[in-house]
């Protein structure tokens, strides 16, 4: 097999001689793609609404779901341990806009990202004492997430759907739904994107932004928790997780950093192009391991052509 | 809450106690550092392991006063198991250490060099460099009781029932960390694939798709190998579990190293991963004498840091970090013997670990009986080749399901001997030890 045969010719063979194997790389592909749409989505909100590159996000994930593990390892039912979990989500969330985002109202964007580094390791210290560092089992089933598989057989073959990954597919686009509706339709949701729009303007017609940091802050929380328990469900939890945020640097490079829709496509086409690339031809003609870098280069060239991502604002500076 | 307490009580009196330590190392105590990794991505790995390590030396020291009078400082130095910051602990610890554990093939490879200047014999159990067995090119080095290439060649043993000429036409994949310790393995068994006619696969798993390796399963399910092995570490082992029960994958087809045999692992994947295999040089044994002393001075004094009530002291790699501890004790006893010393110094140490002496005998009367295989160490031979079991996984725990397997030193020495010729090559001038004549 020759090198162009192995790029321009065997993969679509490979692809349309078996179709069952290709639906189910379409379907890992589309599930970790909502996954990484799901974190892009938590830095994106934050950055909006206040131009803070949050690098503490994936820190978060890790925090959310050991606190809801750790609530439930010490008794607690887990049906309460959720919603404790989105309290202490939010009592964070307030904790960050008190001790560190409104000390440093008007810093240079570096110094706030900094900040984000320094809630990072504090998170990661903090959530060792408390938790320790061992892997943890997610509470799934007392969630009721359901752990089966369907089992289809398209064309002769086979296709395995886990029911738990259906389960996240699902809730990730009632989030996300939820999320939009949330933010064009609320009062609340209004004012983020409004101090996304323009600071000045905004707060100039009375908007708090301590009280809309707060919100973000929060609503990264509660994509964390989602995000930890998807991920948590997978391969237990543990600080482990945290690199999965690296994950969503490209999806912010393919999508932009302020847009919502940006994030949720960005996040999908990722998903499943790294996981179709990885298949078809990373793993035939390159010995594989191609996601660790192959969201970062097809990134990369978008950027060539459209420098502000596939859904970013375009800035025209005068000089 | 209690949990919290204590933690913090004990990582106070750990920061206490290494304070307050530092004073009495130059009279009556010998410092033996340790680059941990009880943060990061492999920190479930790293937490049980440590805990062996650090209350085996403490069990000594409360039991008897250290050894032959000398306290042995326990000293762990956070690497998060990353190699910058393993070379950094390793800078930092040698002015004090007579030892470095660096916990990681790929900071065993950064010190490895150093260990030759700074005079300083780096321990590396079971992992590490497996040409590190050649005592003469690696004076500093030793990696026993089992090398990486021991535990290819014995997992090959075990799959192919003692004849590796039936693995002929088989395909096995190789599911490695794309890291230098998960690469260690490939020239054994690209080795032993030329000359047994199997097909080796090898399916690299990068540091962040450890949690996510669905494109390295969909890999096995298109190419359906006949097993499929894994070196494994950290959170890729509970992702690759969970993997394969999610492919079907058959569980009694898929085999690990020691260090993809991890109770705390497999607790994520629980009954679905009953019937995987790992090879291991070390077996659990709480009722041995030494582990009940641990648990009496130690443990029951709340002295230790383990997860009682998730049971770590029962779990295979808690045990392991015991027995690695026991492994460096023994070296400062025998060193302490031979030059008639009480604080031995570094070089007298790295005498000490070249004269291991781990017979049945020495065994019991460690009061390690079953947890470990014979093996004893020389100049020539720093790794000991102990042989290993197989242990299986029966949803709850990992039990012994096979005699004792030896390595084919046949098929690795001549490996050790062209790799330990290459690295001194590529690294001179390297000095050999030539009053080494075994």
């Amino acid at each position: 097999m020759n090198l162009v045969e192995g790029i321009f010719v065997k993969p679509f063979q490979d692809m349309f001689g078996a179709p069952d194997f290709l639906i189910q790389v379409l379907w890992e592909g589309l599930v970790a793609g909502v996954l990484y749409a799901l974190i892009a989505l938590g830095f994106v909100l934050i950055y909006k609404s206040s131009r803070i590159f949050n690098f503490a996000q994936g820190i978060m994930v890790v925090f959310a779901a050991l606190t809801l593990v750790g609530l439930y390892e010490k008794g607690v039912p887990a049906l309460l341990a959720l919603p404790l979990t989105l309290v202490v989500m939010f009592l964070l969330a307030v904790a960050i806009e008190r001790v560190v985002l409104r000390p440093l109202v008007n810093q240079p964007d570096i110094i706030l990202f900094m900040a984000t580094i320094g809630i990072t390791l504090f998170l990661i210290g903090f959530g060792e004492i408390i938790f320790g560092g061992e892997n943890k089992v997610m509470i799934t089933e007392q969630l009721f997430i359901p752990t089966g598989s369907f089992t289809f057989e398209p064309f002769g073959g086979f296709v395995s759907i886990e029911q738990k990954d259906l389960t996240a597919v699902i809730g990730a686009v009632l989030l996300v739904a939820g999320l939009i509706l949330f933010l064009n339709k609320s009062k609340m949701g209004r004012a983020i994107r409004a101090l996304g729009d323009d600071h000045q303007a905004a707060l100039s017609v009375g908007i708090s932004l301590s009280t809309i940091w707060v919100l973000v802050w929060f609503i990264a929380g509660v994509i964390a928790l989602a995000t930890g328990i998807v991920w948590g469900a997978r391969a237990g939890v543990s600080f482990a997780l945290e690199v999965i945020a690296f994950k969503a640097l490209p999806v912010l490079m393919l999508g932009g950093l302020e847009s919502v829709p940006g994030a949720i496509i960005g996040g999908l086409a990722i998903g499943i192009l790294e996981k179709l690339f990885e298949i078809y031809w990373g793993q035939p003609l390159l010995g594989g391991n191609t996601e660790t870098w192959f969201a970062f280069v097809f990134a990369l060239i978008v950027l060539l052509f459209r420098p502000q991502g596939l859904f970013g604002e375009k800035i025209i500076e005068r000089v | 809450m209690k949990k919290l307490l204590k933690t913090t009580l004990l990582c106070a009196a750990l920061a206490a106690g290494t304070v307050l330590a530092a004073p009495a190392i130059a009279q009556d105590s010998v410092n033996l550092p340790n680059l941990s990794y009880r943060t990061g991505p492999f920190a479930s790995t790293g937490i049980p392991l440590m805990n062996g390590q650090r209350d085996y030396m403490m069990m000594l020291n409360e039991r008897d006063g250290g050894m032959n009078g000398v306290t042995l400082g326990y000293e762990e130095c956070e690497t998060g198991y990353n190699t910058e910051k393993g070379v950094e602990c390793y800078e930092k610890t040698k002015a004090t250490g007579i030892v470095t554990q660096p916990w990681s093939t790929g900071i065993t490879l950064q010190v490895l060099p150093k260990s030759n200047v700074d005079k300083i014999p780096v321990l590396a159990p079971g992992y590490g460099f497996s040409a590190m067995q050649d005592g003469k090119t690696f004076q500093w080095a030793f990696n026993p009781p089992a090398s990486y290439w021991d535990g290819a060649n014995m997992i090959l043993q075990a799959i192919s029932d003692g004849n590796l000429d039936s693995l002929k036409d088989k395909k096995i994949a190789l599911l490695h960390l794309d890291h230098p310790y998960g690469k260690e393995p490939i020239p054994l068994f690209e080795q032993a694939a030329e000359k047994h006619g199997f097909t080796l696969l090898p399916i690299p798993v990068g540091l962040k798709e450890m949690q996510n390796q669905s494109a390295q399963w969909l890999q096995i399910r298109r190419e359906r190998p006949d097993f499929v092995l894994m070196w494994g570490w950290g959170a890729m082992n509970a992702g690759a579990i969970t993997e394969a029960v999610k492919t079907k994958y058959p569980m009694n087809q898929f085999v690990g190293i020691w260090w993809s045999g991890h109770d705390g692992d497999m607790k994520v994947s629980g009954e679905a991963a009953k019937g995987y295999r790992a090879i291991s040089w070390s077996l659990p044994n709480s009722q041995a004498p030494a582990m009940q002393d641990i648990k009496k001075h130690i443990v029951d004094a709340g002295k230790s840091m383990i997860d009682q009530a998730g049971g770590e002291f029962d779990w295979v790699f808690y045990q392991r970090g015991v027995l690695i501890s026991a492994m460096l004790a023994e070296g400062v006893k025998v060193a302490q013997e031979h030059f008639d010393a009480k604080v031995i110094n570094a070089e007298q140490l790295r005498w000490g670990l070249e004269n291991l002496k781990f017979d049945e005998a020495r065994i019991a009367e460690l009061g390690l009986e079953g947890m470990i295989p014979p093996f004893s160490t020389s100049c020539a031979d720093h790794t000991g080749h102990s042989g290993a079991w197989m242990i299986e996984w029966d949803g709850t725990k990992f039990n012994k399901v096979s005699e004792l397997l030896t390595a084919d030193r046949a098929a690795i020495d001549p490996l050790v001997e062209t790799a330990a010729k290459e690295y001194a090559a590529a690294n001179a001038p390297w000095p050999i030890n030539e009053e080494c004549k075994m």
